[in-house]
């Protein structure tokens, strides 16, 4: 299924503004990880404006799809898409790591649209295992879940033990997606702890398995319509999506460094501008500049 | 209750049909295990409702976590294993995939305390109140007979959110009778005494109403108190018994570092301070053992109830004893 010109670049958009907002959420709201949210921001735009079956006027509708973000550090994409998506107004990013606001790390109580709550890395598969045995419980063979995962956080055991179960139940209502960025906290994957090999392992553990270009947006787009409709045959389904931590800024790009970091809002402002320049924009900074300078001088580094 | 008073079950299969009583009246009832349903007795659920038991394997990390999707599905899962395995291996799981959420999920600990013994330091819980406790959301049961601990179930059934619960592999003696019920924060008094208050939990309840029994033959009037309920607490009950005692003694079948002792100790420090002592494992691990041989090396029993509450009225006559052994 190859998506048409026009819905490419309607998804592009959409992956464009997911990092805008990312920056701006971030360095407002002085913490959070733009690398790990830039990486998977091709992800997000295809899973919630193209792929996804949701309802932000009924977040709680029976069959909708659901999706655990599993790496919840990479929550201000999330909150951006949810945002864009029309689940609560685009301003609401601006709360996000203050009192009353959206949270840090994921809290389902707090933000409409989340499926879960989430931080601790390695939790998430076991979630949406459970969802997606609830589902078959109920007899719902229309809704899917998703689940997407840190390449990083394939270091935890419980994501074994998650696999290994979804595998022993059949779940092909599942489908994992593991943003492969290339870098965890501290450095490169196959410096800290190696994954390699990957697909092997998932396959090993009865998992089918497809790898794609993570921000390519017709093959993110022909490998959800394979996880749903073609591939299901009693085994549950990863996406292997090879992508750049820090992808659309050069400073971010594989850079260990941005995987916790909020920019000081000048720093933000070249970070947009470049962002505008590379995807063929009018030039367009960070839109609170100046309003930050009276907020506390915090700045959350590495 | 379907018990002989003069033949009474295991507390763990009162846990087993209580589950199957359960499993009739709430059809979005789940049980997942970890490889230990014929231990824990969640096999009495497996048999009745097959279709709604989940074989997890031994993985209990992924036993929470699925529990928490299953919720999030609009099911009841009751996710069972032993009380050290929920309280240490899975604790990060429980917390933030259940209980920071406020998920239904009904967690039975299995295995807890000295009853456990022989299996050693390893599996015999101590440490599952302190840690429940700690987790927002959290409520916090232990059972005081098998009548308290279905009156436990039927009641977390009917709460929405986290609940944990303990299930102990022993038979306790008969405190209360068929129509005995459960609420939350709720107390309830056993026996009155005007000279010390024994707060008991779990299985050392039935322990204080034997001290008092001793305290009685010395002319010593002790009143007992049950608090099945350590979250919440029912700091009213307490309170109100202190005003009249004056000194108290906690007994928990478990350490007393942030447990049930700690519990009441928060209480009064808010509320009424007054000389307390706490039984129940001081700091150390409960290696194996024969359970009465444990009772007593740990100073569990009755007896040592009964020389705490003399502790606690003499701290409270003298104020140089408030102090303390080792002040």
């Amino acid at each position: 299924m190859q998506p048409t010109q026009e819905l490419s670049g309607y998804l592009e958009e959409m992956a464009y503004q997911i990092r805008r907002l990312s920056v701006e959420m971030i360095t407002y709201g002085k913490w959070g990880h733009i690398g790990g949210s830039f990486s998977m921001a091709e992800l997000l735009a295809v899973l919630y404006f193209h792929h996804m079956r949701i309802d932000p006027d009924a977040p709680k509708w029976e069959a909708r799809d659901r999706l655990v973000l599993s790496k919840a550090h990479g929550s201000p994409a999330l909150y951006a898409a949810l945002a864009l998506k029309g689940f609560y107004p685009i301003e609401a990013v601006y709360t996000y790591c203050e009192l009353d606001g959206i949270e840090g790390h994921t809290d389902m109580t707090r933000t409409p649209g989340l499926e879960s709550s989430g931080g601790p890395l390695g939790m998430g598969l076991s979630v949406a295992v459970g969802m997606a045995l609830g589902l078959r419980f109920k007899e719902n063979a229309v809704a899917r879940v998703f689940c997407i995962l840190g390449d990083g956080e394939c270091n935890e055991g419980n994501v074994w033990e998650a696999a290994m179960s979804a595998a022993h139940y059949h779940l092909d209502n599942l489908i994992a997606i593991v943003d492969y960025n290339k870098v965890m906290a501290k450095g490169f994957v196959w410096d800290l702890m190696g994954i390699e090999p990957f697909a092997a392992k998932w396959r090993a553990f009865g998992w089918d398995v497809i790898e794609i270009d993570g921000h390519d947006i017709p093959a993110i787009v022909q490998a959800l319509h394979e996880a749903r409709w073609v591939r299901p045959a009693g085994r549950p389904i990863v996406i292997i999506a090879h992508t750049v931590k820090g992808r659309g800024v050069e400073m971010a790009e594989f850079n260990y460094k941005w995987h916790t970091q909020a920019p000081e809002p000048a720093v933000a402002d070249r970070m947009l501008r470049e962002l505008s320049r590379r995807y063929g924009r009018a030039e367009e900074g960070y839109s609170r500049l100046h309003e930050d300078d009276a907020k506390e001088a915090f700045y959350a580094g590495e | 209750m379907p018990e002989n008073d003069n033949n009474p079950l295991e507390m763990r299969d009162a846990f087993g049909q209580t589950l199957v009583e359960l499993g009739a009246a709430y059809p979005n009832m789940v049980m997942l295990d970890a490889d230990l349903n014929t231990s824990s007795k969640a096999v009495y659920f497996k048999k009745a409702y097959p279709d709604r038991f989940i074989q997890v394997g031994i993985a209990e990390q992924n036993l929470f976590g699925i529990s928490a999707g299953l919720a999030l599905t609009g099911f009841i899962p009751f996710p069972s294993t032993f009380a050290v395995f929920a309280a240490r291996r899975a604790l990060d799981q429980i917390a933030i995939s259940i209980c920071y959420p406020n998920l239904n999920v009904k967690i039975p600990g299995s295995y807890v305390g000295v009853p456990t013994s022989r299996a050693g330091a390893s599996h015999n819980c101590i440490e599952d109140i302190a840690v429940m406790r700690a987790l927002p959301n959290m409520k916090v049961a232990d059972a005081g007979d098998n009548a308290d601990l279905r009156a436990i179930m039927h009641t977390a059934m009917k709460t929405e959110g986290p609940v944990y619960f303990r299930v102990t592999r022993y038979t306790l003696p008969v405190l209360f009778g068929p129509g005995h019920t459960f609420a939350w924060g709720k107390g309830e008094l056993l026996r009155e005494g005007a000279d010390v208050t024994l707060f008991g939990t779990g299985l050392m309840t039935g322990k204080c109403m034997a001290a008092a029994e001793i305290l009685a033959k010395d002319g010593i009037p002790a009143e007992v108190i049950h608090l099945a309920s350590i979250k919440p607490i029912d700091r009213a009950l307490i309170a109100q018994s202190v005003r009249k005692t004056g000194c108290a003694v906690t007994a928990e079948n478990a350490t007393i570092v942030g447990g049930f002792g700690a519990a009441v100790a928060e209480a009064l420090g808010d509320v009424y301070p007054v000389p307390l002592r706490r039984i129940g494992v001081q700091d150390q691990w409960l290696n194996s053992g024969g359970v009465d041989a444990l009772f007593e090396l740990h100073k569990m029993q009755p007896p040592h109830i009964a020389a705490a509450a003399r502790a606690a009225i003499q701290a409270k006559l003298s104020p140089e004893a408030m102090k303390g052994p080792g002040s």
